[in-house]
């Protein structure tokens, strides 16, 4: 069995170690012994959206969405029908925003691939902090780090979970990121799945039964190391005395 | 002087007294804090009172070294130089500094001001202090948690340079976000740069920031890169490119574990066992020249100018040697493990990871650096520390590197320098560096640094 996951634009959107997660995707599959393909695609390269089993759009920076606006004009239709069609994607901060209709910055209108119908609307406070989700869709809490200016308004989108700590969408609705059919979209960016084993899991056992097949399961291997990782921080802040220690210092 | 400012002064020195009394730190910034209290003015008080020239240093990497070669070759010439403490680079910490320093009248008498300015903090610290020269080291990824994104921390350079149209820049044009800012203000400012390539490629980082022109956005072509976005770049569509430097440093060599190289004619033996101890030199070369600096001693108090202040010690524990380096972000990291990579010995690495406010919450930047090559270091073992070192660990396990963990890392540096390969490398990033650094030169002084190996 193989896999072919398309890490795009990695020139422009590579905030903050994406490739933890194209990583964690490639040695989760090898130590299966499951071939793993990783195509870079540079802005301006075609894309071939039938060979592509997970699509990986990580973040950039305003200026950098910017630039790949214009790229994303071209594959708008083609990325739209892969998801339509249950294609998996992992969509982490900008490449979260790009998905929805449009990034509305304090200078620039952004137009996204209108793939999911919800939008983001840039504010000046940023929103930075550890944060813990609770998911309908795993046991295990996820864990990360968000950094976003921009509010993402999800509409009837289902969200990926409900914030235990941090901030989220809009850092109101109480709410995180958006599943919609094998995409999972979120502002916690970088290395969200080497911490996260069973998200990583979940996208890479859809990719896997899409192309080989309902009947596929994946083999546990063994994630000690991720489990520490994962529950250090939601020990962290399950702690009501370390979270009121953290807000008085983040005020003063 | 004003009343104000003079009560100011007093109130300052009484706070840093009293701190120092009850233990309560160093003190380096609540001093400054009450001084503004009193009086909002206090820095641009202080700041005119400097007799000759006042120089700031800013960017992410090399800002306390280059500040550091800066004063010492100032004070070499005879100089009384002002310099705030390392990290002490905010508002209060650099008022704190200049007031400080000021004799039983609250008068200051110092022919130069070194200061070394946090990004964030030069918007308000520029405009105060309006130094006659701001040297810019680099702009690159660096505790985005608190910056946000690298535009931002541009943004805020850029308006803080703005604010003081008069000051003289001094710019490293081989990088390239710092050489649009030049372009972008109407400063004068100064270039330096290096032509040749001395940075080797035996692990290099793939996360460059903004290889695309800031002019038209297009993709830019490089030369070759020294490391991170810093190279000989030129835009294929509009024209832009790297400009000739101004100062330049030629005939780079590194032997004996450390660079040699010339400037401006004169060659210079240095103690920097780091490339990017060059580009440090150089620039407060190109500074102290532009602002006409006497420098007859510049060469010999570079050649024995201690690069490591901290930040690279060498210990003696147990027989064994013991390194310890401060990597506090991906470019940084990276020139480490080229380090460790250059020392073909078997060795053992320990890797602290901390997370703390100064360290920056968010350490998703481990994974921007290029940790596969350990796989080909001769490590025998590589154990984490930190808060975070599971995530340290999930770094190395990602790359098959296999490693162990210890939440006591004194006890594993007594087991490693006693049973191990009595060559042991200590990374650690920023709030771990002053306790391990501490614990290390206990631990060397009470066993007299052991029998010698």
């Amino acid at each position: 069995m193989k896999l072919t996951i398309g890490h795009l634009y990695p020139d422009l959107l590579n905030l903050y170690g994406d490739r933890g997660n194209i990583q964690c995707f490639r040695k989760r599959l090898e130590w299966r012994g499951i071939e793993a393909e990783v195509i870079p695609f540079l802005s301006g390269d075609k894309i071939d959206f039938s060979k592509l089993d997970i699509i990986l759009l990580g973040g950039g920076s305003d200026r950098e969405q910017e630039l790949v606006c214009q790229y994303m004009k071209e594959i708008k239709h083609d990325f739209k029908s892969y998801v339509e069609d249950n294609g998996v994607v992992l969509a982490v901060c900008g490449g979260y925003q790009l998905l929805g209709k449009y990034y509305k910055t304090d200078k620039k209108m952004i137009e996204g691939l209108e793939i999911l119908d919800i939008y983001t609307e840039w504010e000046p406070e940023r929103l930075i902090r550890n944060i813990i989700l609770n998911s309908p869709l795993f046991k295990t809490p996820i864990v990360g780090f968000e950094n976003h200016g921009g509010r993402t308004y999800i509409g009837s989108h289902t969200p990926l979970g409900k914030v235990f700590f941090g901030l989220g969408n809009t850092g109101k609705s109480g709410y995180e990121g958006v599943v919609y059919k094998n995409v999972i979209a979120t502002y916690l960016h970088g290395p969200l799945l080497p911490k996260n084993p069973q998200v990583c899991d979940y996208l890479l056992e859809r990719a896997l039964k899409r192309k080989y097949g309902e009947d596929i399961k994946l083999k546990a291997l063994p994630d000690k190391l991720e489990h520490k990782a994962n529950s250090y921080i939601v020990d962290r802040y399950s702690d009501k005395k370390y979270v009121l220690k953290e807000t008085i210092k983040r005020y003063t | 002087m004003r009343l104000r400012s003079k009560l100011a002064v007093r109130c300052a020195k009484l706070t840093s007294t009293l701190i120092r009394k009850l233990n309560r730190g160093s003190g380096v910034t609540l001093p400054g804090y009450v001084a503004r209290l009193i009086d909002p003015k206090i820095l641009s008080v202080m700041s005119g009172m400097i007799r000759e020239k006042t120089i700031v240093t800013m960017g992410t990497n090399g800002k306390t070294t280059t500040n550091s070669i800066l004063y010492h070759a100032l004070k070499a010439e005879g100089k009384t130089v002002i310099i705030n403490r390392t990290g002490a680079n905010m508002l209060n910490g650099i008022i704190s500094a200049f007031v400080l320093a000021t004799d039983k009248k609250g008068c200051l008498h110092a022919d130069y001001a070194c200061i070394e300015v946090d990004e964030i903090a030069s918007v308000r610290v520029l405009p105060e202090l309006k130094p006659d020269c701001a040297l810019l080291t680099n702009i690159s990824r660096d505790q985005l948690d608190r910056f946000g994104e690298v535009d931002i921390t541009y943004n805020k350079i850029k308006t803080a340079v703005l604010s003081v149209p008069k000051t003289k820049l001094i710019i490293n044009c081989d990088d390239i976000l710092s050489y649009t800012l030049t372009r972008e203000c109407k400063n004068s400012s100064v270039t330096y740069g290096i032509s040749e390539q001395i940075f080797d490629d035996i692990s290099r980082s793939e996360i460059r920031e903004s290889i695309f022109c800031r002019s038209c956005g297009k993709k830019l072509s490089y030369d070759f890169f020294h490391y991170g976005q810093l190279g000989i770049y030129h835009c294929p569509n509009c024209g832009f490119e790297r400009p000739a430097p101004n100062y330049t440093a030629a005939r780079i060599t590194f032997h004996d574990e450390v660079y040699s190289f010339d400037m401006d004619g004169i060659h210079i033996d240095s103690g920097a066992r780091s490339p990017y101890n060059v580009y440090n030199t150089l620039s407060a070369y190109a500074a102290l020249r532009t602002l006409g600096a006497p420098m007859d001693n510049f060469k010999s108090t570079i050649e024995s100018f201690d690069y490591g202040n901290n930040r690279e010690s060498i210990f003696t524990i147990n027989g064994a040697r013991v390194q310890l380096h401060l990597a506090k972000n991906p470019i940084g990291f990276q020139q480490k493990i080229s380090l460790v990579l250059k020392d073909p010995k078997p060795k053992d690495v320990i890797i602290q990871i901390n997370d703390t406010y100064q360290d920056g919450e968010d350490i998703s930047w481990l994974w921007d650096v290029d940790f596969q090559y350990l796989a080909n270091a001769n490590a025998a073992t590589i154990t984490t520390n930190g808060t975070r070192r599971h995530d340290m660990g999930l770094r190395l396990k990602y790359e098959d590197i296999s490693c162990g963990s210890t939440t006591d890392i004194q006890a594993t540096v007594e087991k490693l320098t006693a049973d191990g390969t009595k060559n042991l490398y200590v990374i650690v990033n920023y709030s771990g560096l002053y306790r391990t650094n501490h614990m290390l030169a206990a631990l060397q002084n009470s066993a007299k640094g052991g029998s010698p190996s």
